[in-house]
């Protein structure tokens, strides 16, 4: 199942990244393989954040190269980092809660259709496409009218996913998105993070709870204080071990 | 039992909790405020229903409005422009200034690109310092004003030359309507369309909705705040050139507290005060209401100082509708 060989889609080379005096990251090395799910894991503050806003092109490392499919990038903003194919679900930062659900799910990648020399949004191409991209995630809609702010934490999770598939994602970076979500919810949001990875997706999903990304993930990096402790694959630690090594800040010695 | 006895509160109560039917014509509240109060006025106030007085009142509006549709858009994508009511003073001073050294063509031009400057440095203070625009408008508020005056120390200036932009801006064009009223109507519609048909009406949502995920989805937010602070002065001064052009005189006290009316239009018609949500159409009742409180209450009597305190009243139930109404959608 899991390709160790062949060109890996992401390679991070020696991250560094300083916030005035605070070593955010330290000479991490980060590779991301074709559709996988890569578990990234720390406790808070261990540079988990800083390391995808990097690769999602929020800011610049200040030093180390990324290579993304063998060729090496320079992000300047988030809108290059997408262009490839790197898309962000973050809980908060995904949805603007005052705009219906179609207006966020195209925001900034608005269809148009031409009237004489005017652009006017397509907003029948804009209803419909939405509503079968999130239908296709098996998630039911209500009218995509709708505002953002009635939708559930789940509900949410489904459309930013949805969006990014729909975009022909080719990396999808997940930070936290079962935090704050029922059982139920966590739930679906997992099985369509596996749908995700099974459509050939990569998907780095970024937690501090291991029991929410151990059940579907296939390989494990754990970070603390900036420094990378190493990566397991899940046939060689249970979640137990997992959480030992953040714990303890040690790989273990087996 | 008594929800029985009174089917029509059921239907009413009904429509409320279904949002879907309320946002499809989000500008219901402020249009049912103004047939109330323009039915009111109509029967309380004799005159006020004579194609003279609704002309008049539309000629205010109009000023009012256009000032308030820049005001809004603006409010909507996050951020206050309180110097529009200096911005219009001023204006209309360099619009007679250069239309009675050159003519008015050139003037009103000339005009445009100075108030977009200072729309422009609104714009670039807020956004590099990161001082609340409240603020940074407030004082360039106080500085144009204060500037006009020393300036002109308290003396008219007469409007003495030719009549093309006048006669396109604000002469009478027959039955007591004037061109403004059609500016105003069309500047309404095409913001209108402009916010909810365009890929960039939708980016001043998201950016006065949620700055950050608008940023993140690759909006370029401090652009579409830049071209809003420039919009909002521009309206501010072709709406002093209309008023300049209707009087034929510039006095440095125009337009005090004007800037106030624009934004109690912009909350009346269901702005959002915190930006993200809003209408051109609302705007548009917003100002027809602030306008017609100023004659229908006068017509009906009441002294002059009476309006102030409708209109203040007014804005206080409208800004806790809207509050409530975002509430119940959240």
């Amino acid at each position: 199942m899991i390709r160790l060989e062949g060109q890996p889609l992401v390679k991070m080379v020696d991250i560094e990244k300083k916030f005035r005096a605070v070593q955010a990251l330290n000479k991490v090395n980060l590779e991301i393989q074709p559709a996988e799910i890569l578990g990234l894991l720390g406790d808070n503050g261990a540079g988990k954040s800083t390391l995808i806003k990097i690769l999602a092109g929020v800011f610049p490392p200040d030093g180390g190269e990324i290579f993304f499919e063998g060729k090496k990038v320079n992000f300047s903003s988030p809108q290059d980092a997408r262009t490839l194919g790197i898309e962000t679900v973050h809980q908060a930062l995904s949805l603007v809660d005052i705009m219906s659900i179609a207006r966020n799910f195209f925001l900034g990648r608005e269809p148009t259709r031409k009237i004489g020399f005017i652009h006017l949004l397509d907003r029948k191409k804009m209803n419909e496409e939405c509503k079968r991209a999130v239908t296709g995630l098996g998630v039911r809609v209500r009218s995509t009218d709708e505002f953002v702010s009635i939708l559930s934490g789940g509900e949410r999770q489904a459309i930013s996913i949805g969006r990014a598939m729909y975009f022909k994602v080719k990396l999808l970076i997940l930070d936290e998105p079962l935090n704050a979500l029922s059982v139920r919810e966590t739930r679906e949001v997992l099985r369509q993070i596996q749908k995700v990875r099974e459509s050939g997706v990569s998907v780095v999903f970024i937690t501090h709870n291991v029991y929410h990304v151990y059940p579907i993930a296939e390989r494990f990096v754990m970070l603390d204080k900036g420094i990378k402790l190493g990566e397991v694959r899940k046939k060689d630690a249970s979640a137990e071990d997992i959480i030992e090594i953040i714990a303890t800040g040690r790989m273990l010695n087996k | 039992m008594t929800r029985q006895e009174n089917p029509a509160d059921l239907e009413i109560e009904e429509k409320l909790s279904n949002f879907t039917h309320l946002r499809r014509l989000p500008e219901f509240g402020v249009i049912l405020a103004f047939i109330i109060l323009f039915t009111i006025f109509s029967i309380f106030a004799t005159q006020f229903l004579t194609l003279r007085n609704l002309t008049g009142i539309l000629t205010i509006v109009s000023e009012l409005g256009i000032m308030a549709i820049g005001v809004a858009f603006l409010m909507i994508s996050g951020e206050f422009d309180l110097s529009v009511s200096s911005v219009y003073a001023i204006s209309g001073f360099l619009f007679v200034t250069f239309a009675n050294r050159y003519n008015s063509p050139l003037a009103f031009i000339i005009t445009l690109i100075i108030a977009l400057f200072i729309g422009f440095c609104n714009g670039i203070i807020t956004i590099r310092t990161h001082i609340p625009s409240f603020i940074t408008t407030l004082g360039m508020q106080l500085l144009l004003r204060g500037s006009l005056l020393a300036i002109t120390g308290g003396e008219s200036v007469s409007y003495k030359s030719d009549t093309i932009m006048p006669v396109l801006l604000t002469k009478f064009i027959g039955y007591g309507f004037r061109p403004s009223h059609i500016w105003f109507c069309l500047l309404t519609l095409i913001f209108s369309l402009l916010l909810t048909r365009t890929r960039y009406g939708n980016w001043v949502f998201a950016t006065g909705g949620n700055k950050e995920v608008a940023r993140a989805m690759g909006v370029k937010t401090t652009r579409v705040k830049m071209i809003n602070f420039m919009l909002s002065a521009l309206l501010a001064s072709l709406s002093g050139c209309i008023v300049i052009s209707r009087f034929n005189l510039a006095n440095a006290s125009f337009g005090i507290g004007m800037e106030l009316e624009a934004i109690a239009s912009a909350v009346i018609g269901g702005t959002l005060l915190t930006g993200g949500y809003g209408t051109i159409i609302g705007v548009f009742f917003g100002a027809m209401i602030t306008g017609m409180m100023r004659t229908g209450l006068v017509m009906m009597g009441a002294p002059a100082y009476w309006y102030q305190a409708f209109v203040g009243a007014i804005l206080i139930v409208a800004a806790i509708i809207n509050l409530k109404l975002s509430r119940i959608e959240m």
